[in-house]
């Protein structure tokens, strides 16, 4: 008895430490979108401020290519657009992730208390 | 937070004062990384001023490794490409770029003023940490030094 819940006390425990490196994942690729949004955001500002005047580089490998500057905003404007759903994206995951998380707790504490009670030892005394 | 750290015990008080450290840390290292990207810029910005109309048409090196140059001719004191991020590259004159220059190392300041409080409000806290802590130590102590004279006694 003591055994099996045991064994599906450790499965359980690896599911939850499996989950736990996800939501940690999820985080910092959340927190490299937000990097990206700066910098895009940063970039965004600069192009506002030139007018056809300026001459806008785009540099692809080692060529600096010419590029329109409307182009070069719409390019910007999208990017910035992609990014922000990404971020909305991840943060729905990451509140589903914590919520799982937070049942998955529940299920690991009673399926411990049973594994003590089932080796006769008193609740709590860990 | 509202937690009177007089009611934490010292192994509490030992990892908030951990956290509190590597919180500091992690600002400092931060305002570092600004200055210097502030620095390169005002170094940017300050080399601009070699680009004038005395200097159009005079010979100069230019390097084309670290160890070897060319010579070359300065032929337009006008227009410089500046780098705006994410590999976009913008031609403007020289006015323009002081003033792209210029809000660059302002808006620099503005993040570096924004950390400096937080910095300081973490020392404190630290500070704070550390006077609760000497303070029960000295409280353990006496209790000691008490219960072994009246053991004693």
């Amino acid at each position: 008895m003591a055994e099996a819940i045991q064994k599906k006390l450790q499965a359980e425990l690896e599911k939850y430490q499996q989950m736990q490196k996800d939501v940690s994942k999820s985080m910092s690729a959340r927190h490299k979108l937000e990097t990206q949004l700066t910098e895009n955001t940063i970039v965004k500002d600069e192009l506002d401020l030139l007018d056809s005047e300026n001459t806008v580089y785009k540099l692809i490998g080692p060529v600096l290519v010419k590029q329109d500057l409307d182009e070069a905003k719409a390019t910007v404007a999208k990017r910035l657009e992609y990014i922000n759903g990404e971020i909305q994206r991840y943060e729905t995951l990451l509140k589903e992730m914590e919520r799982k998380l937070d049942q998955h707790r529940e299920v690991l504490s009673s399926l411990q208390q049973e594994y003590q009670r089932a080796q006769g030892r008193p609740v709590g005394k860990v | 937070m509202a937690v009177n750290l007089t009611e934490l015990s010292l192994p509490q008080l030992e990892g908030l004062k951990g956290q509190l450290e590597q919180e500091i840390e992690f600002l400092t290292s931060s305002i570092g990384q600004l200055k210097i990207a502030q620095t390169k810029y005002v170094e940017a910005k300050e080399s601009l001023s070699v680009l004038n109309k005395e200097n159009a048409g005079k010979e100069l090196l230019v390097p084309l490794t670290s160890s070897m140059y060319v010579p070359g001719a300065l032929s337009d004191v006008e227009h410089v490409l500046v780098d705006v991020g994410t590999g976009y590259y913008v031609e403007k004159n020289v006015e323009e770029t002081k003033e792209f220059f210029k809000r660059k190392i302002d808006f620099l300041t503005k993040q570096i003023e924004k950390i400096q409080p937080a910095l300081q409000e973490k020392h404190a806290m630290k500070q704070a940490v550390l006077e609760v802590m000497n303070m029960k130590i000295q409280q353990l102590h006496s209790q000691q030094t008490s219960q072994a004279g009246t053991a004693k006694a």
